[in-house]
């Protein structure tokens, strides 16, 4: 208090005066604030001379710090300070500590990896990784897929096949699941006929004299589905047509369906559309062999690997 | 006539303060119930209502623009005009220009929200608006500079108040800003597309160029510039030192130009361009808190305002958050820290304790010492101010507060590896952590709101009350007349 009665006694305003009262005193610069701006400034001065700073002819002052980092081509080089040399730098560091991880995947079997109870560590860790950044966002977090959309990799229903080899096989060359539309080759009332015959295969509420006709005609050469599913409509792997007889669903959203009409009118809808929607891209050539083994570990080992 | 004693309504034209004074209340109110709408909508997302119209991509420019250019452009319309007239002693040199601000400036708002909901945008961050909307706001900005420097021109003082210093300098950047930004080829005459006259990362350089320079002359000189009119009117004493504003006025006004690229910092921008701005971002520190000592000192052997006077307290709370995020910005600017607050909410946070805490704060103050004014009475609620100043600052601690956590916890999570080198986190999993402080911030976001609500009730009674007055005393004059 003794200090602002000092400064009204010592201190003058500039004399003018705006609006009635409004005024300035003139006190002078705190010190504080002014030494405190000379200290950011040589922190400035410190920060230039470490980073690449001020532009200088055709380039730019590169700083003292330098990174030494190994480039794709297996080189050797050191550069001032830059956001590229740093990752590399950190790729450099991340690869050295997994290399003997992937090392050892590359060396070993599936079924070798699968008891080691070290490189299973690993296997979780970086599958999970590589799962999260590449097949989740279809598969979601934990692969249990989307009815209508992507297949759940949870359950032991495989489409193409659950071995190792399968596995491997769908990540690196991808899939593209096709079934022809029926809409324009069969009647309403046929149509109507097999999906009941389907639905009563997986043991859903269905007409039973719709179901027989089903059966027939699933079985002859005017639908010909058999062709595909199979005489006994457990699919055929081989080109990944579905079994229809697990009450497992991937395209027709039969769970979804509250009433057995809707579960058999979801199953209608599939036969008279078709499907040419079930994509999976191919992953060979953008991750690396030993990265789609340790996927393929992963994928495996998420419940029903065969 | 009407007796005029304070509001002086002929000596001033104290009309398009008024206009611009409500609606800059107005605009606040729409703006923050968008801007806690689309926190929900992170919150909860079945808010979307999977209309395209108000999902967040869409409602957030409409939310940024009500909030800067609706709710604060409005207020530093209203108030430079009132400052300018005030200080100068002289009217404005054209009602005409000055409504012309006014409604041009009311489109200029309407059109861009509107535009934005049905899906035309720039992509440039706070200058979403098509390039139509842009050529309106060329022409009632020039037309505001012309009648802003021809008013000081005409002034009856020989010196210029540093307010006026402010509000010119924030005026001329943002037409520079605006104009460079805004370069661009629209496809055809009538369509709203148009794309931008740079490129690559040139083009982000620009853009970042105009969003700090935005933040530097819109969201602080200006604000600035209120804050020294106000400040001192309210506290009945002289501004603390005539030579600090001078200093900080020229040492902001050039450094502000050179930071931009820190917020490009870790991309493809040239790394020289962004350490460069990353240490002009540290000698920015101090001249940004001279305003801040100049509005606090200005208190000085009068802190029992404090207690007793609510509008002074949302002045100094103000002036207190714009000391921590002019802080907290030269921090987060350097390239490690950076590394770990860049792309996460950290950034959403620091950006609304500068919006939040000082922005808004110091606009409610000033608003509150201005109004009554304007109306010739006084604030119907003291009781109600109060209320407002707590609910306000309650939703800004919220806020930031849940946005320091989860910033942080998704730039740790973000860059965590487990014993095999191996990232610890999928994105998803950082996504769900931020759950618990998405409600937080989208509640605290709901408690400033109230208060804004708090605010628009008390001027309603405010300004009806001044009316009641005023026509109370019209009636009075005219029979003592008709008695002579």
């Amino acid at each position: 208090m003794s200090e602002q009665k000092l400064q009204s006694q010592t201190v003058q305003t500039t004399g003018h005066a705006w609006d009635g009262d409004l005024q300035e005193y003139n006190n002078p610069l705190p010190a504080w604030w002014v030494y405190t701006f000379y200290v950011t400034v040589v922190f400035a001065i410190v920060y230039w001379t470490i980073y690449p700073s001020w532009p200088f002819g055709k380039g730019w002052i590169g700083g003292l710090s330098s990174i030494t980092y190994v480039n794709s081509a297996g080189e050797t080089k050191t550069h001032s300070w830059n956001t590229r040399a740093l990752l590399m730098e950190n790729l450099n560091k991340a690869a050295a500590e997994q290399k003997p991880y992937f090392d050892k995947v590359e060396a070993m079997s599936y079924a070798q990896i699968a008891k080691d109870p070290d490189m299973n560590g690993f296997i979780l860790s970086a599958g999970k990784a590589l799962f999260s950044d590449n097949c989740a966002p279809c598969h979601q977090a934990g692969g249990q897929g989307k009815i209508g959309f992507f297949p759940n990799l949870t359950d032991d229903d495989w489409l193409y096949g659950g071995t190792y080899d399968k596995i491997n096989e769908t990540i690196t060359g991808g899939r593209h699941g096709y079934m022809p539309t029926f809409g324009e080759v069969l009647t309403p009332e046929q149509i109507d006929q097999l999906a009941n015959y389907v639905a009563s295969l997986s043991g859903i509420g269905h007409d039973a004299a719709k179901a027989a006709a089903g059966n027939t005609l699933f079985h002859s050469e005017t639908a010909a589905c058999y062709y595909c599913h199979g005489a006994d409509a457990k699919g055929r792997k081989e080109i990944g047509s579905a079994n229809l007889t697990d009450n497992i669903w991937l395209w027709a959203n039969v769970p979804g369906a509250a009433t057995a009409e809707g579960k058999v009118a979801a199953i209608r809808g599939v036969i008279t559309s078709g499907l040419n929607k079930g994509v999976m891209p191919t992953w060979g050539g953008r991750l690396s062999p030993e990265q789609i083994k340790v996927l393929t570990v992963y994928v495996h080992e998420l419940g029903g690997g065969q | 006539m009407a007796v005029t004693t304070y509001s002086g309504a002929e000596q001033y034209n104290f009309e398009v303060v008024k206009k611009f004074g409500v609606m800059s209340i107005v605009w606040a109110m729409v703006g923050m119930f968008v801007g806690v709408y689309i926190a929900s909508e992170l919150a909860w997302p079945f808010l979307n209502f999977d209309s395209p119209y108000i999902s967040f991509g869409r409602f957030r420019p409409v939310h940024t623009t009500t909030v800067i250019f609706g709710f604060g452009g409005s207020a530093l319309f209203a108030t430079s005009y009132y400052v300018v007239q005030r200080t100068c002693q002289t009217r404005l040199i054209s009602d005409g220009m000055a409504s012309f601000t006014f409604w041009g400036w009311m489109a200029v708002i309407a059109l861009a929200d509107v535009s934005y909901m049905l899906g035309y945008t720039q992509s440039r961050e706070y200058a979403e608006m098509e390039w139509p909307i842009d050529i309106l706001i060329e022409i009632v900005w020039v037309t505001y500079l012309i009648l802003f420097v021809g008013t000081i021109m005409r002034r009856k003082q020989p010196h210029i108040y540093v307010a006026n210093w402010f509000y010119v300098s924030f005026i001329l950047a943002t037409a520079l800003l605006h104009t460079f930004n805004n370069l661009a080829v629209p496809i055809n005459l009538f369509s709203m597309k148009s794309y931008s006259l740079f490129s690559g990362v040139q083009d982000a350089m620009t853009q970042w160029w105009y969003g700090h320079n935005a933040v530097g002359f819109f969201l602080t000189a200006a604000f600035l510039g209120m804050m020294y009119y106000f400040v001192p009117k309210q506290a009945g004493r002289p501004i603390y030192s005539y030579r600090l504003s001078i200093v900080h006025f020229w040492a902001l006004s050039f450094m502000y130009m050179w930071v931009g690229a820190h917020h490009l910092h870790w991309t493809a921008l040239p790394d020289w361009t962004s350490s460069l701005a990353a240490a002009f971002s540290i000698l920015l520190l101090m001249p940004s808190w001279g305003g801040m000592i100049n509005g606090i000192m200005t208190l000085s052997g009068a802190w029992d305002k404090l207690r007793t006077d609510p509008i002074m307290r949302f002045m100094i709370v103000a002036l207190s958050f714009y000391g921590m995020s002019t802080f907290e910005g030269p921090m987060m600017s350097l390239k490690e820290v950076n590394a770990l607050s860049h792309y996460t909410d950290w950034t959403v946070g620091h950006v609304h304790s500068g919006a939040l805490g000082w922005v808004a704060m110091i606009s409610f103050g000033s608003l509150y010492h201005m109004m009554p004014k304007l109306w010739d009475t006084k604030m119907y609620s003291r009781k109600l101010i109060e209320w407002h100043f707590w609910l306000a600052t309650i939703g800004i601690v919220l806020y930031i507060v849940a946005m320091w956590i989860s910033g942080i916890t998704q730039g740790l999570m973000w860059r965590a590896f487990d014993q095999f080198g191996n990232l610890q986190y999928s994105f998803v999993e950082s996504v769900a952590a931020m759950h618990p402080f998405y409600a937080m911030r989208a509640i605290g976001g709901m408690f400033f709101l109230t208060g804004m609500l708090t605010m628009a009730f008390n001027m309603f009674m405010t300004i009806r009350q001044g009316k009641r007055e005023s026509a109370a005393l019209e009636a009075k004059l005219a029979s003592k007349l008709a008695h002579a």
